[in-house]
């Protein structure tokens, strides 16, 4: 039983933070079919400007992470300003931008461990302390991960359901051609993405750094795993997204316990190539349309 | 004729590396029904395209009511008043048909005009209302086609464009849905539409363009399109 809950709590943990890292890469791929391989520097720009918010000038921790998250942000909107609208203009699209991605995420990659050096930080932000269920240490941190993921996931839910902007997002992703003709202009939806992308990004490195460390290659993990979850859930479909996320969290954390860490990751590709063989759009992926 | 409200010159237009309209001339009438024949890959998905900025004019001019359209965005035509419900409806087959029809008035702002126009389009398409929470992606043909244009109207344009509106539905919706179109063109809507079946608006278009091979090559008046069964034949293969 005790180990049940430590699987849970563990599992809940790493799926929330993966959801938050796969819900940007998922709504960037949704709406502009651009897979940005730069996802995992900013996880970790994110990490290391919450950081370095903290300890060096002084902030608040949760000003810090909002720190963070607006530097994201605004790298968000640069990749789209640098890379993403030049190469739109372009043929092969996808795969330039796909090249140019991995090509920033390197920079900044490099950006940090210029700055930060190569060895592991911890992160300020942490909470210490545990809540006791059953004989279950669970640490304050878990829960407060788990806690910060739902109400970004919550925050990201009601933007796009609710409002225009996020109806636009929406549209744009299901028909860009329809999005158009409806009044929407596409230039603005696909920075917006690519910010809110980017200060999801800050987050999610936020919490796995205050778990892990902090080092300038913390994002390639993290990063590998959402592309994942986003392939298993159907690339583009967000909501698919943060349910696979969660399971495979839920499931790695049990792989670990059962089988011991090094298996994990080969798990979790296993299951992949299952579900690709099974059902090739991903588990919620959209039908092809029928078009006339 | 009545005084015109869109007028091309010259315009020529297409996509990477194949020009699709090689120098239409075109002038539609404020408050007509003007129909665009042609077969099948002449340009004229090209042409509503061209019209609302999804496909970028290469060289001439485009203007609704004397302002240049061709040097904007899509979204800044749609803003001009022009609506395009494009061939093969496009809905957002996600969303529901209330939330479809949303995303037509998405560049209008007051609440009070949108519930309007949702009325005036309820009205019109009584089936959208009975349907409005179910998701697009499930609606038989005829639904989708009524979710199209439904949507346009949402935008309260004042220049409908209308791309195959009959293409793949049973005859009796067909029926259903120029019936509508009809009713606008009479409420005083210009309306250009993109027909196949020259027949079906013979009696009702106040003036028939024939576009071949990215160019105008006739137009003239239902009648006398009927007159000249020799470009029926040619052209339409009727
Ligand atoms: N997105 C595109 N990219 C490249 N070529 C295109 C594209 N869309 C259309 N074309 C080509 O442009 C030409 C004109 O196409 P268009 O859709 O305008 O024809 P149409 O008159 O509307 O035909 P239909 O009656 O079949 O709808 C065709 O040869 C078509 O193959
Ligand atoms: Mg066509």
């Amino acid at each position: 039983m005790d180990v049940v809950i430590q699987i849970i709590a563990s599992g809940l943990t790493l799926g929330a933070m993966y959801a938050v890292a796969t819900v940007g890469l998922s709504l960037v791929y949704g709406s502009l079919n651009m897979l940005n391989m730069a996802h995992g520097a900013l996880l970790t720009l994110g990490g290391y400007m919450c950081y370095a918010a903290i300890t060096h000038l002084g902030f608040h921790p949760i000003f810090g992470l909002v720190a963070a998250a607006l530097v994201c942000a605004l790298a968000g909107l640069a990749i789209y300003v640098f890379a993403t609208l030049p190469l739109l203009r372009a043929e092969n699209f996808e795969t330039n931008i796909f090249i140019a991605t991995i090509g920033i995420g390197a920079v900044i990659e490099s950006l940090m461990l210029k700055s930060f050096g190569p060895y592991p930080i911890p992160q300020p932000l942490a909470v210490s302390g545990s809540v006791v269920i059953g004989n279950v240490h669970i640490p304050l941190q878990n829960i407060m991960i788990l806690l910060t993921a739902l109400v970004a996931m919550a925050a990201v839910a009601l933007l796009l359901q609710k409002t225009r902007a996020g109806r636009a997002i929406r549209a744009t992703s299901m028909s860009r051609d329809a999005a158009q003709l409806m009044g929407v202009r596409v230039g603005q939806i696909y920075a917006q993405v690519l910010a809110l992308s980017g200060g999801l990004a800050a987050i999610s490195g936020v919490m796995i750094s205050s778990i892990a460390t902090l080092t300038p290659v913390m994002g390639g993990d993290p990063m590998l795993k959402a592309f994942i979850i986003c392939i298993v859930a159907g690339l583009g479909n967000v909501y698919g997204a943060v349910l696979a996320a969660i399971v495979l969290g839920l499931l790695e954390a049990a792989t670990q316990y059962v089988l011991g860490v090094r298996w994990s990751f080969a798990t979790l590709l296993l299951l992949v190539i299952l579900v690709l063989i099974w059902r090739p759009y991903g588990l919620f992926g959209r039908q092809q349309v029928v078009r006339l | 004729m009545a005084e015109p409200i869109l007028q091309l010159k010259g315009v020529k237009s297409g996509y990477a590396g194949r020009l699709v309209l090689q120098g239409a001339d075109f002038v539609a009438g404020k408050g007509e029904l003007t129909a665009v024949i042609g077969p099948n890959g002449h340009g004229k998905s090209t042409l509503l395209k061209t019209i609302s900025g999804i496909v970028r004019v290469s060289e001439g001019e485009i203007s609704l009511k004397g302002k240049r359209l061709d040097t904007l965005r899509p979204d800044q035509v749609v803003a001009e008043g022009v609506i395009h419900v494009p061939q093969g409806d496009l809905l957002f087959p996600g969303m529901t048909i209330y939330e479809n029809l949303m995303m037509g008035a998405y560049l209008t702002r007051e609440a009070g005009s949108v519930a309007e126009r949702l009325e005036r389009v309820f009205t019109l398409l009584p089936k959208l209302k009975d349907r409005r929470n179910q998701v697009a992606g499930t609606l038989s043909g005829g639904e989708r086609r009524m979710c199209g244009i439904g949507r346009g109207l949402m935008a309260g344009g004042e220049f409908l464009m209308l791309d195959e509106p009959s293409l793949g539905l049973a005859p009796i919706v067909i029926d259903q849905i120029y019936e509508v179109i009809f009713d606008l063109r009479h409420a005083g809507m210009s309306i250009l539409l993109v027909e196949e079946n020259a027949e079906r608006i013979m009696d009702q278009a106040d003036s028939i363009h024939l576009l071949d091979n990215g160019r105008f090559a006739w137009t003239g008046k239902g009648a006398e399109l009927m007159a000249r069964p020799e470009i029926v034949e040619a052209y339409l293969g009727a």
